[in-house]
């Protein structure tokens, strides 16, 4: 099970003692062979073809054809792009908006979960369903049960309160962005509910046995007790939507391709559309370093907190 | 008791229909798989119908079949990949925690992890338009292992780390080689381990699209790629659709009444354990 401490961060925070170190020392090239094949790999399949991204965005480059050095010239070009930050604006959106809505109603679920519940080994399975499902596929069960005028959404519950009569969310430049949030939360609650609940079932029983006997009532037992010490792991899973929402296509391709206009234009959407629509390989390039280094950023701080804070990996 | 029994029931009930919240949308869709389209496109909802197979008719007359097998060799083959190249180094990075740069190298497989496919997508786009691999097995197979064998590294290492050290130190002291004591002693207990992650990887590539989708073709072509070929310029083909969803979501079901204990350490990468 994980623990996880429930120090406060003032504490100083030392890394696990490592019991391995006698065997390191045995032969400090035995865990660099065991490890050789998957960085080999991962240099040949991810970290080159990036290079040569990166080396692509420092160049003139359309149809496929890599032309002359043209310095910074492409991150200008996209810096100026109104598209590029309406893409941001896009990402921040739906980030800012389904993510907290998704812990929110996490955190609720995890409590229900948590209560003593009946056939609890039964119903689990289905809230996986969604989390695990082809994002495309969830894309298409949306579509259908969003569509105008005959998708089973739309027409017994949209229309029954006179909204958006015979026409679908996804075409209304207004409303498009929230059905696509609404796919999402729709897609992940159930997975946050689940990971909450996993991560309440590992916490130390002591201090809440403590609590109940010095007389605390449930909702102080959850604000000073239950959140302060899950605090890592929901900083931690955050941070993991947070990525994943950010690299969200495959349901806006089917379900909006970034329309009504450029609405719901997410970035990995754009940098699809300049490469393979308009064939500005350049601007895609650094299109692409730019998400990179963003989504790297993001890395590093979640690997960090889940190494010191949750004694993971 | 009463009180709490009354509760308990409550709960459930809540629990219950939060379940068939989520589950009523796909089985709708898969309704569509049997219906012809009048009785799809109906208003009022129609809830009985009769059902029809045209539409699976029309999905074997155009070798949508091929989709399916196309999926299932490309999934097969990147796990498998997955599994030979990743095991040795999620038990190095478990167990040499003192190994110098081992920091950096984790964070370097889980930025791979993360990326974006569309950052990938052009240099790989280029390079396969260079050396032919465009809608080939290999091609698939190969950007495949981008987000899977980082993915089965780090979560296989947290699956390693559970492992007690006391069990290695015995095997040794029994005179196994390292190598020996590893494969004798500890594969056979990271074996559910291996099998979880390894069913896990089956379905991200099963799953994907965006790489399946602008890397594949004409004669490489899985199943989610079929769904917007299915939206023609005579109109959308829903029954067509839905099947294609129904097909690409049974796998899923199936693993994940068998995988529930591992799915959360999956999808969080091995942050939090189930």
């Amino acid at each position: 099970m994980t623990k996880i401490s429930a120090r406060q961060s003032s504490a100083a925070e030392t890394a696990p003692v490592d019991e391995t170190a006698d065997y390191y020392r045995e032969s400090p090239w035995y865990p660099y062979a065991l490890i050789a094949p998957t960085m080999v790999t991962l240099t040949v399949v991810a970290l080159l073809p990036f290079l040569y991204m990166g080396w692509i965005s420092l160049h003139e480059a359309r149809y496929g054809q890599i032309g002359d050095f043209a310095g910074f010239s492409n991150f200008m070009t996209l810096l100026g792009d109104a598209r590029f930050w309406n893409s941001m604006k896009v990402a921040g959106l739906f980030v800012a908006i389904a993510v907290p809505i998704e812990f929110m109603l996490g955190l609720v679920g995890a409590l229900v979960l948590s209560q003593n519940i009946r056939f609890r080994n039964v119903l689990v399975p289905f809230l996986f369903i969604p989390s695990m499902m082809a994002p495309i596929i969830v894309g298409l069960v949306w579509k259908t049960m969003l569509a105008g005028s005959w998708g089973f959404f739309s027409y017994n519950i949209l229309e029954r309160f006179g909204i958006l009569s015979g026409t679908s969310v996804f075409a209304s430049p207004d409303l498009a962005l929230y059905g696509l949030i609404f796919v999402d939360v729709w897609q992940w609650t159930p997975f946050m509910v689940l990971t909450f609940f996993a991560g309440m079932q590992a916490l130390p029983a002591s201090p809440f046995r403590a609590a109940q006997v010095d007389g605390a009532n449930p909702v102080q037992i959850f604000f000073r007790l239950t959140l302060p010490m899950l605090a890592p792991l929901l900083f931690v899973i955050g941070l993991l939507r947070l990525i994943d929402a950010f690299k969200i296509y495959d349901t806006i391709y089917i379900l909006t391709n970034g329309g009504p206009g450029i609405t719901t234009e997410s970035p990995s959407v754009l940098g699809y559309k300049y490469t393979f629509d308009f064939w500005e390989i350049g601007t895609a390039s650094a299109l692409a370093v730019v998400i990179w280094i963003i989504f790297f950023a993001f890395c590093n701080i979640f690997y960090q907190i889940a190494k010191r804070r949750l004694n993971v990996f | 008791m009463q009180n709490s029994k009354s509760r308990s029931l409550l709960f459930t009930t809540i629990t219950v229909v939060y379940a068939m919240l989520i589950l009523f949308p796909v089985f709708w869709m898969w309704s569509y798989a049997f219906k012809s389209e009048a009785d799809m496109f109906a208003r009022p909802t129609v809830w009985l119908f009769t059902p029809t197979l045209e539409h699976f008719d029309y999905m074997i007359e155009n070798g949508f079949h091929h989709y399916l097998i196309n999926s299932l060799i490309v999934s097969a083959a990147s796990t498998v990949l997955v599994v030979i190249i990743g095991t040795p180094a999620a038990y190095a990075f478990a167990r040499y925690r003192s190994m110098k740069l081992r920091d950096d190298l984790f964070l370097f497989v889980l930025a791979t992890r993360m990326a974006p496919p569309v950052c990938l997508v052009i240099p790989y786009y280029l390079l396969y338009s260079k050396f032919d691999l465009l809608d080939t097995y290999l091609g698939l197979i190969i950007v495949y292992l981008t987000f899977n064998l980082s993915f089965y590294v780090w979560v296989l290492s947290s699956f390693c780390r559970d492992l007690p050290l006391e069990l290695e130190e015995a095997a040794r002291t029994e005179g196994y080689s390292r190598i020996g004591a590893f494969v004798k002693v500890l594969l056979p207990l990271l074996r559910s381990g291996i099998t979880a992650t390894a069913v896990l990887c089956f379905i991200f590539a099963w799953n994907e699209f965006m790489y399946a989708f602008l890397l594949g073709g004409q004669t490489v072509k899985t199943l989610p790629v079929g769904i917007p070929s299915l939206i023609t310029t005579q109109g959308v083909r829903w029954g067509e659709m839905a099947i294609i969803g129904m097909v690409g979501t049974i796998p899923v079901m199936i693993v994940v009444f068998f995988l529930q204990k591992h799915i959360v350490r999956g999808l969080t990468m091995g942050a939090v354990k189930g």
